[in-house]
C-alpha cells in the first residue's frame, strides 16, 4: 500500500485526492496546506487522519511514499527538491516548475536518489489521447510526424478561475513569467512535445491582450498567443492559446506523411485523416459517410467508457497517476518521459522570453513594433548540455 | 422606511462600522439602510477589481454620512487589519458564490471570516460581529417537523449534501462560534432564506430548475423561505445594534410566504411564459435517491449534486418561522410580500431578465 500525500489544498488537491481515492492500492496518509483551515478542509472531505502546516514535518512524520505538490508554480521546485531529498517519489502538478533549468534540475535530482518523477499533464492520458497514442504508436501516420496543430482555449468568463484571477491584482498567477498563459498553455505544449524528436526545436511566439482585457484595463496580462515551433528539416507545429476564440476548442491534429489524426478533447473524440483520395465525385461521397462511420464509433467508445464507469471528467489523471504508481511498484520507465518534460519547459521558457521581449519592445518602440520578435533573429538560445533526454516508453 | 437610531443600540451613528461585500446584491442595501439609520461613518471594503460606482451613488446626496472605501482583499491579512482598524461594528457579508468548487469557496467563506475575526481581535475595538450565512446550512430531515426555525440542527455531515456552498457556510458559522466561544467576540449570526428584489436575476431552485429547455418545477405547494432585499438588509443592521443578543443566531424570512407554485404562476403572468413541467415530491424524492446511489456506485461518475438531503433541505414541504428575529430585534419586514413581488417582477420585466 503507497502512503500518498498532498502538499497544496486548492482546487486541484480536490481533483488528485478523489483520484487517488479511486487507485486501488493507496491511501492518503497525510495532507498539508500553509493554511491549517485548507489542511483541515481538505483532511476532513476525505477523512485523512495526517494534517500539517509545515512540509518538513509532514514529510518526517507521516513518511510518505509518494508526494502530490498541488501548491502555485512558484513553490514547485523547492517542495519537489525537498521531496525529492526525503526519498519520495514526486508527482508536481503542472507546469513541473516555472523554468526549464529548474525542472532540469529536478530530473537530475531524481536520477540521482532513484525516485520518480511525474507532471501533472493528464490530459494526454485521456481515452482519446490514450487512443491517439496507439494509432501513432502502429503507424498510422506513414512515419515521423510531419505537422502538428495544438489549439487550447480558455473562456474568460469561466468564474471558477478567470475571475478570480481578474478581480484579484496580488493573484499569484500574476507573478509568474508567462502570468495566465503560465499556468494554462503546458496541456497543449506537451502535446506537440510528445511528437518532437529533438531536444531544442526553434520557437516564434507572438502573443497579445485581447480587447475584452484591454477594455477592463488588463494590459499586463496576454491572453492570446500563437506560436510556430519547428525541428531542422522535420517535424513543425502550431500553437493556439485563445481566450476569444468560439468553439473554446481544446484539439490537436497531427498529420503524417500517410495519414493524420484529429483529436477533440472537449467531446473525447477521435477522428482517422486518410491521406487517400477517391477518384472523380467519389471523393465527395464517400469520405462523408466513412467521417460518419467513425463519429458513430467515437459515441460508441464514449457510451461503453461511461458504462464501464470510467467516463470522470478526471479519467486522465486517474490514469496517470495509476500508471506512475505502477512505475513505483515495479521500478519501471515514467508514464511521462523526461525528455518530454523537459522540451516541454523549454518551449514554454522561450515563449515567455520572446513575450517579454516584444512587451518591452512594444513599450520602447512604440506599438508598430516588431509583431513576431522571434522571426527576426532574435529568438532566445537553447540551453545546453540538458541530462537525461534518453528517449523513453 | 424607519430611520431612527437608538441610544441603547451598541453603538452610537459617528462610531466605525465595516461592511464586507459591499458590492454585492445584499451588501449593497444593507450600506443603503445603515446610511438611512444615520450611520456616519461606515467603511466597506471592496476588491480592488470591484466597481465601485454604486456604492458611491448611495453616499450622494447624504451629507450626514462618510463612506469610506477601502480596497483589499480579505485573504490578506494586513488588508483586513486596514479594514477593521476602529471598526465597532462588523458586518460581514463577503462570501463566494461559486458552489461547484469546495476549495475555492471555502476559503472565500472561511479562511476569509477567520482572517477578518483575527483582525478586528486585533483591532480591539469590536462590539459586534454579524456574521451572514444562509437557511441552506440547516438539515431538516431529522424528527423535529417540518417547520423550520433557529432552533433546528444545522447540516452534521455538509459535505454528503454535494453543496460547496452549504459546507462552507456551515464551517464558517462554526468558525464564528469558536472564536465567539473561546475568543469572546461577540457575535450574532442571521440566516437569511432567498434574498430576492431588483436587481438579482432567476428563479430559486427551490422552486425548480432549468434544464434541456424545460423548467422542472419541483417546489409545488412548499411554502418559499423569500425574503425582499430591503427586508433582508434590515434584519441585517438590526442585529448589528440591538442589545442583548450576543451569541444568537436569526432566520430571516418574510411575511406571507408564497407557495412554490403561486410564485411560478405570479412570474409567468408578470414576467414572461415558459413551459414547465411539476414533478411531484415523490417522483423528485426518488430521482434524488437514484442519482445519489449511481454517483456512489460510479465513484462519482457524476457528481452527488441531487441527492436526499439536498432534497430534504430544498424540495421537502417545509414551513419557516421568523417569529424569534421579530420578538428579540422588533424587525418587522418594511415591505410586504406582494409589493416585493410587484417590484421584482416589474425589474424582471424591465430588465428582461430571465430564469
Amino acid at each position: 500500500m503507497l502512503r500518498v500525500a498532498i502538499i497544496g489544498c486548492g482546487k486541484i488537491a480536490d481533483a488528485h485526492a478523489e483520484q487517488i481515492m479511486r487507485v486501488g492500492g493507496s491511501s492518503i496518509a497525510a495532507v498539508c496546506d500553509r493554511e491549517p483551515l485548507m489542511a483541515r478542509q481538505l483532511a476532513d472531505r476525505f477523512a485523512v487522519d495526517g494534517q500539517y502546516v509545515d512540509p518538513i514535518e509532514m514529510l518526517l512524520r507521516s513518511r510518505p511514499d509518494v508526494v502530490h505538490i498541488t501548491t502555485p508554480p512558484h513553490s514547485h521546485f523547492e517542495l519537489a527538491s525537498l521531496c525529492l531529498e526525503a526519498g519520495c517519489h514526486v508527482y508536481v502538478e503542472k507546469p513541473l516548475t516555472v523554468h526549464a533549468d529548474e525542472t532540469e534540475q529536478l530530473v537530475r535530482l531524481a536520477a540521482e536518489k532513484r525516485r520518480k518523477l511525474t507532471v501533472g499533464h493528464d490530459d494526454q492520458f485521456s481515452h482519446v489521447a490514450r487512443r491517439m497514442r496507439t494509432l501513432v504508436s502502429e503507424g498510422y501516420l506513414g512515419g515521423p510526424p510531419v505537422h502538428m496543430e495544438s489549439s487550447f482555449c480558455y473562456d474568460l468568463g469561466n468564474p471558477t478561475y478567470a475571475q478570480a484571477l481578474l478581480g484579484d491584482d496580488d493573484h499569484w498567477v500574476r507573478r509568474l513569467p508567462g502570468k495566465l498563459l503560465h499556468n494554462i498553455i503546458s496541456h497543449g505544449i506537451a502535446r506537440i512535445a510528445e511528437y518532437l524528436s529533438t531536444d531544442c526545436p526553434a520557437v516564434f511566439a507572438h502573443g497579445h491582450a485581447s480587447p475584452l482585457l484591454e477594455r477592463l484595463g488588463e494590459t499586463d496580462v496576454i491572453d492570446e498567443l500563437r506560436v510556430l515551433i519547428c525541428e531542422e528539416g522535420r517535424t513543425s507545429a502550431y500553437f493556439t492559446f485563445s481566450s476569444q476564440m468560439r468553439p473554446s476548442v481544446h484539439s490537436f491534429v497531427i498529420y503524417g506523411s500517410r495519414n493524420g489524426l484529429a483529436l477533440d478533447q472537449d467531446h473525447e473524440r477521435l477522428i482517422r485523416l486518410p491521406g487517400t483520395h477517391y477518384k472523380s465525385f467519389l471523393d465527395k461521397f464517400v469520405p462523408p459517410v466513412a467521417f460518419a462511420r467513425q463519429e458513430l464509433s467515437n459515441l460508441r467508445a464514449n457510451v461503453r467508457a461511461f458504462l464501464r464507469n470510467d467516463f470522470h471528467s478526471k479519467s486522465g489523471m486517474k490514469y496517470l497517476i495509476e500508471a506512475f504508481y505502477r512505475a513505483i511498484e515495479q521500478d519501471t520507465s515514467e508514464p511521462i518521459p523526461y525528455r518530454e518534460i523537459i522540451v516541454t519547459a523549454r518551449i514554454m521558457d522561450r515563449i515567455f522570453s520572446q513575450l517579454r521581449s516584444q512587451v518591452s519592445e512594444a513599450s520602447s518602440v512604440g506599438s508598430d513594433a516588431s509583431q513576431f520578435p522571434g522571426l527576426d533573429g532574435r529568438d532566445v538560445p537553447p540551453p545546453t548540455g540538458a541530462p537525461g533526454l534518453a528517449q523513453h516508453a | 422606511m424607519a430611520s431612527e437610531w437608538h441610544d441603547d443600540f451598541v453603538i452610537q451613528p459617528a462610531d466605525t462600522v465595516l461592511v464586507t461585500g459591499a458590492t454585492g446584491f445584499v451588501g449593497a442595501a444593507v450600506v443603503d439602510r445603515l446610511l438611512d439609520r444615520g450611520a456616519r461613518n461606515l467603511r466597506c471594503l471592496v476588491r480592488r477589481s470591484s466597481d465601485v460606482s454604486g456604492l458611491e451613488a448611495l453616499a450622494t446626496g447624504r451629507a450626514a454620512g462618510r463612506l469610506d472605501l477601502v480596497r483589499g482583499n480579505l485573504l490578506s491579512p494586513a488588508d483586513c487589519d486596514v479594514a477593521a482598524e476602529g471598526a465597532a461594528v462588523i458586518y460581514h457579508l463577503a462570501t463566494s458564490r461559486n458552489g461547484k468548487s469546495y476549495p475555492d469557496t471555502f476559503l472565500n467563506s472561511v479562511v476569509t471570516t477567520r482572517n477578518l475575526l483575527e483582525a478586528a481581535i486585533r483591532a480591539g475595538c469590536l462590539r459586534r460581529f454579524v456574521n451572514v450565512s444562509s437557511l441552506a446550512v440547516y438539515t431538516n430531515r431529522g424528527k423535529h417537523g417540518r417547520r423550520l426555525d433557529e432552533r433546528c440542527p444545522v447540516e452534521n455531515e455538509p459535505v454528503l449534501r454535494g453543496d460547496a456552498y452549504c459546507y462552507a457556510k456551515v464551517k464558517q458559522d462554526e468558525i464564528v462560534h469558536e472564536y465567539a466561544s473561546q475568543r469572546q467576540v461577540a457575535c450574532v449570526t442571521v440566516r437569511p432564506g432567498y434574498v430576492y428584489g431588483p436587481g438579482k436575476d432567476g428563479i430559486s431552485s427551490r422552486i425548480g430548475i432549468g434544464t434541456f429547455g424545460v423548467f422542472l418545477h419541483l417546489g409545488g405547494g412548499n411554502q418559499i423561505p423569500l425574503t425582499y432585499l430591503q427586508n433582508c438588509a434590515e434584519a441585517i443592521v438590526l442585529a448589528g445594534l440591538e442589545r442583548g443578543i450576543d451569541g444568537e443566531v436569526f432566520n430571516v424570512v418574510d411575511d406571507g410566504l408564497p407557495t412554490s407554485r403561486r410564485f411560478l404562476r405570479l412570474y409567468k403572468r408578470h414576467v414572461r411564459r415558459f413551459r414547465s413541467i411539476y414533478v411531484p415530491h415523490v417522483v423528485s424524492y426518488w430521482l434524488c435517491y437514484a442519482w445519489e446511489r449511481y454517483s456512489a456506485w460510479s465513484d462519482r461518475q457524476l457528481p452527488p449534486t441531487f441527492n436526499r438531503r439536498h432534497w430534504h433541505a430544498y424540495w421537502k414541504r417545509t414551513t419557516y418561522s421568523n417569529e424569534k428575529i421579530k420578538t428579540c430585534l422588533g424587525w418587522a419586514p418594511p415591505v410586504s410580500t406582494s409589493d416585493g413581488l410587484r417590484r421584482y417582477f416589474e425589474a424582471c420585466t424591465a430588465g428582461g431578465h430571465r430564469a
